[in-house]
């Protein structure tokens, strides 16, 4: 079972190409990049700024159309896919944690999970509230629950991004930066939080980050610079792999 | 939904106050335009809807009660000889001038009608008393609020009507008028104030013995060719829809109401606007996250639809306080009848909603992607 997943991957971009701007302005960010990525394993994707790390995780994430190349998650052509079925594809399997934390203000801490459950998933007041409860209750914020981001340390606020993220049990969960605004104490139990959500419930973590603390707490390290992945962290072919596994 | 929309509103409510105000400033505007209007109706058709009379007969085409013109007395007959009609009287009225005893003149509205128990062009608020008073020969009552308007000291005053004089003999209370004061006298007095002859009048006023039966009467008359016919609710309105359209009194009204309505509806939508704009980044979120735009949108018409309640309920009293001091300090007539309020509350809820549609232009600007860069 774990080979399975560990030789096949549940996110793979496969020759991705992105450039921004038209004309003499026209960057490229992205250059033919390749990457898989397992369940169960939590990656981290590191490289300077401008190296195109965002892009490519807008892009393996169903937020972001490449110009060129493919995205397969779950077996499935997530850019084939209308907007409405990737729209879908998301609200299934993905979570999302952006750099800040982007809560909603006049809303408290339950009700920022509930608001995923409720507005996602059309599920009911009750179970919207049992939901955000055992979330925050695993995130350490039962005692929290009530209260609204103004009244949130920034490692708190972030547990909270966290828990919306992770509410819906997603199969993949994308973070960007999600530790550039805390203290190392803080930034720590929120990688230790991605990383169980990765080993303990099978998901499919990316996290781009600067901070180098983080590789010891990861399983894989990806590196980019200048639209590319460095050689080593290119993708074997499956063949290949295959026998290695034996 | 709701708890999202009411929490929001309620920790942002420095943000959503404009908003707030501008709906309960249009409901008040449209629902005091409205009020006046109807008031100001209410005014101009007193001398039909405050008598008994069934049936009007004035002169060809006339467009109001107050534009009448003299038609001959014998039309009398053609009204009394219907079988429908139980008995009919005269009428006279029309604008004249009021002169003061120290200087100056006004316009005034003098009605001279039967005056026993039974007249049918007697306004009902006068008592027998009263009635009793204008037996006599130049005798005449007003409003008790015209007094200082007319330049009298009150009663027992002498004053002119187009050079014939008058004295005050009592005062109504309550007569409220609109284009110049209501002098209440005998047909008598009128006639004479008028100079007109005992062969004149200005309506012959008809009572059924079977109020139904007043359309018929109507009809029959109207096969007359020098004489108009109304019955007494056609008159009525006639010559409310006449104030209406030809002096732009209610276009000017419903102008007024019009523009607060604008008002509220511009000043509601871009503070609707701004503060989804002011949330984007954690809209996004949710879009990113797979939540569907339609629940976004939902919930910033269900903010629309709380700031349209809120605002209403701000502005009922505000409405209220207004019609009282409008009644008791300025004797303006506001009438509010149920459904008015409950037409002002629907119009002024539609317009914080359409306003809330508008906003939702702010949601096109969500763009998940914008996170990552």
């Amino acid at each position: 079972m774990i080979d399975d997943a560990l030789s096949t991957p549940a996110l793979e971009g496969v020759h991705l190409a992105r450039s921004f701007g038209v004309g003499e302005t026209k960057t490229t960010v992205l250059h033919d990049v390749s990457l898989e990525l397992f369940s169960g394993q939590i990656t981290l994707l590191m490289g300077p700024s401008g190296s195109g790390k965002s892009t490519l995780l807008a892009i393996l994430s169903g937020l972001l159309r490449p110009e060129s190349g493919r995205v397969l998650a779950l077996g499935q052509d997530m850019w084939a896919l209308s907007d409405q079925d990737r729209e879908r594809f998301r609200l299934r399997h993905c979570g999302f944690i952006f750099q800040g934390y982007n809560l909603f203000n006049a809303l408290t801490a339950r009700q920022q999970l509930e608001m995923v459950v409720r507005w996602g998933e059309g599920g009911s007041r009750s179970e919207a509230r049992r939901r955000a409860d055992d979330m925050l209750d695993l995130l350490g914020l039962s005692k929290k629950a009530h209260l609204r981001p103004t009244e949130l340390s920034g490692g708190e606020k972030q547990r909270v991004a966290i828990g919306r993220a992770l509410i819906k049990d997603p199969n993949f969960c994308f973070a960007d930066e999600p530790t550039s605004a805390l203290d190392w104490a803080h930034g720590e139990q929120v990688i230790e939080l991605l990383r169980s959500a990765a080993h303990d419930r099978g998901a499919t973590v990316l996290v781009v980050a600067h901070d180098s603390r983080i590789i010891e707490h990861v399983d894989r390290v990806v590196h980019m610079e200048d639209g590319r992945l460095r050689p080593q962290d290119e993708p074997e072919p499956l063949l290949h792999r295959m026998k290695e596994q034996g | 939904m709701e708890s999202y929309s009411l929490a929001t509103l309620w920790y942002e409510r420095q943000r959503y106050l404009p908003g707030v105000l501008a709906v309960a400033f249009s409901a008040l505007l449209i629902a005091l335009q409205c009020g006046l209007l109807l008031g100001l109706f209410s005014i101009t058709s007193i001398p039909i809807d405050h008598t008994s009379a069934d049936v009007w007969m004035g002169a060809p085409r006339v467009l109001s009660v107050d534009l009448g013109e003299p038609i001959s007395e014998g039309d009398l007959c053609r009204m009394g000889v219907q079988p429908e009609i139980e008995r009919c009287e005269v009428y006279v009225q029309g604008f004249a001038y009021w002169s003061k005893p120290g200087g100056g003149r006004e316009l005034c509205m003098v009605i001279g009608s039967r005056l026993s128990p039974d007249s049918l062009g007697k306004i009902d608020i006068l008592t027998p008393a009263q009635c009793g008073l204008l037996g006599e020969e130049g005798a005449v009552l007003i409003d008790e609020s015209d007094v200082g308007r007319m330049g009298i000291g009150g009663v027992g005053s002498v004053a002119e009507i187009s050079g014939r004089q008058i004295r005050v003999v009592g005062l109504t209370k309550g007569l409220k008028s609109l284009a110049g004061p209501y002098v209440l006298c005998s047909v008598t007095t009128a006639r004479k104030l008028f100079r007109q002859s005992e062969m004149q009048t200005t309506y012959v006023l008809g009572r059924c013995r079977h109020k139904e039966d007043a359309a018929k009467v109507v009809s029959h008359l109207r096969e007359y060719k020098n004489v108009s016919a109304f019955t007494k609710s056609e008159f009525s309105r006639r010559t409310q829809m006449h104030w209406l359209t030809k002096t732009k009194a209610g276009a000017a009204l419903g102008y007024a109401a019009a523009l607060g309505l604008l008002v509220g509806a511009v000043v509601t939508s871009q503070t609707l606007y701004a503060a989804t704009v002011a949330s984007l980044r954690e809209f996004a979120v949710l879009r990113a996250l797979g939540i569907p735009r339609w629940r976004m949108a939902l919930m910033v018409v269900s903010q629309s639809f709380w700031i349209g309640i809120i605002g209403i309920v701000l502005a009922l009293p505000a409405v209220y306080t207004l019609k009282w001091a409008a009644d008791h300090l300025m004797s303006v007539e506001i009438n509010l009848p149920w459904w008015l309020q409950v037409g002002a509350a629907a119009v002024t809820l539609i317009m914080a909603l359409a306003s809330g549609l508008f906003a939702l232009r702010s949601l096109r600007l969500i763009e998940p992607a914008t996170l990552l860069r």
